[in-house]
């Protein structure tokens, strides 16, 4: 496997350290050729920067991608919306030769060279096709199953499909396929790909942000998940933080929100406390608790099956 | 090149079709968010209303529209030209204001929680390279004075 930078973005390193701990951990664990490079400034973030000035969204994200180019690195990020973003730049420059020789002159002043040789991915389809369904469940020391999991994807691990290429943009299944290969159902409900409007939070409209949470925590209540799994840091925010507020006002849902790597890592024996799980705003606990107690219903069913089947008489 | 354009001709077909509208989050969950009513005006000329509207902030760039279109165009690209005008006039949201100082100011949306790092026994953080992104802003400004912007 060829060696990668990992991108770990500006949210999770100012308000998730916890995200890039268990992030470490299951790439530790596979025996992954990644490496922390110097120089990385923020994608940058489109909604931000990109409304504002076009041009410095370009040359930011070139200059990023020109310092895995350099290195004869690729990239893995963590964060859909680092990804989408430099992939975005990636492409545009790509398809527009005088855009990037323009943008080149420009990097070149700083002694850097955008070639965009570079393959770009976040994490989510990188374990699924260059670590393998396979691979991870080799490595799995216990299962989820009977545990009922409702994904979100995170409208930028394959949007737009464009620049990213790397799963349907409209009925994704990479992400089902890890959870499927962790033993977990992955729940199929209505807004399963609706946005979850963070974006919303960002502009000064907090109670439409919070509207947009509350759409799909309150379907999952009523359909029974145990956890909402994703893997970005921004829906992350939105449904750990912003349901927490909402808590807070009184309004409980109760829907453990859990990053894939923290799941990963608890099907490969880290603890909860080793995997920042206890650092979340919204409690886990009744997601660990009905884990555990279908673990030991399981051992007990597959330990009467054995005393019951068919014997010497 | 790098200036930020809107294709008027692939705007004017989009003023017809509205095959994203039944996608679109923002059309689904936040009453009055119809931004065909927005593209129509820009392509009569009537964008400036629009300027100061919330509504040009409620698209969540999630690129559903831009995945159903059917010249791969979408009404994300008329949304995201008003708001650069409004930035541009200083017409935007104050947290877009803030989030972009610190942008320009340090090539990052925040610095790394060291505490916590050192907590959670994380490794330091990399260098940033926001003194380069300085340098490259700077360039960037004078090549547009020298075109004439």
């Amino acid at each position: 496997m060829k060696e990668f930078a990992v991108f770990w973005g500006c949210t999770i390193q100012t308000r998730f350290p916890f995200l890039e701990k268990s992030t470490r951990i299951v790439l530790d664990e596979f025996n992954l050729p990644y490496k922390d490079i110097d120089g990385f400034t923020c994608c940058p973030e489109k909604s931000l920067v990109n409304n504002v000035d076009h041009a410095s969204f370009v040359v930011t994200a070139a200059r990023n991608v020109a310092l895995v180019d350099e290195l004869g690195l690729d990239l893995v990020s963590p964060c859909t919306g680092c990804v989408s973003n430099l992939a975005s730049v990636k492409g545009e420059l790509c398809s527009h030769p005088k855009e990037k020789k323009e943008v080149n002159e420009l990097l070149h002043e700083v002694g850097r060279k955008f070639t965009g040789k570079a393959k770009l991915q976040h994490l989510v389809p990188f374990f699924h096709d260059s670590v393998g369904v396979f691979a991870i469940k080799q490595k799995i020391k216990k299962n989820f199953n009977g545990m009922r999991i409702a994904l979100h994807y995170g409208c930028h691990m394959m949007r737009p499909s464009h620049a990213l290429r790397n799963d349907d943009p409209l009925n994704p299944v990479k992400f089902d396929n890890l959870i499927a290969a962790l033993g977990a159902t992955s729940m199929q409900f209505p807004t399963k790909m609706m946005c979850c409007g963070q974006g919303l939070d960002r502009v000064d409209q907090h109670d439409l942000a919070l509207n947009f949470a509350r759409v799909k925590l309150k379907e999952l209540k009523a359909l029974g998940a145990d956890a909402l799994v994703l893997c970005c840091p921004s829906c992350f925010l939105q449904f750990d933080n912003n349901q927490f507020l909402m808590e807070k006002e009184g309004e409980k849902l109760g829907i453990p929100v859990i990053y894939f790597t923290e799941l990963l890592g608890l099907a490969l024996g880290y603890t909860p406390d080793e995997l920042g799980i206890t650092s979340h705003r919204v409690d886990c606990a009744p997601f660990l608790d009905k884990w555990e107690t279908v673990s030991k219903q399981a051992i007990a069913a597959a330990m009467d099956d054995a005393l019951n089947a068919d014997g010497a008489l | 090149m790098l200036d930020a354009k809107l294709d008027m001709k692939l705007l004017e077909m989009c003023s017809k079709c509205g095959a994203c509208y039944s996608i679109c989050p923002s059309c689904t969950h936040i009453p009055g968010y119809d931004p065909r009513e927005v593209v129509k005006d820009i392509v009569q000329g009537n964008f400036e209303k629009w300027l100061t509207s919330s509504a040009i902030w409620q698209c969540l760039e999630c690129h559903y529209c831009l995945e159903m279109c059917y010249q791969h165009y979408g009404f994300e690209n008329a949304m995201t030209a008003l708001r650069t005008i409004a930035a541009k006039r200083g017409v935007h949201p104050p947290q877009v204001k803030r989030g972009w100082d610190m942008f320009v100011k340090t090539g990052k949306l925040g610095e790394p929680a060291l505490p916590a790092r050192k907590k959670l026994g994380l490794p330091e953080p990399s260098k940033s390279g926001g003194e380069e992104l300085k340098k490259l802003h700077v360039l960037l400004k004078a090549k547009r004075a020298a075109k004439g912007h």
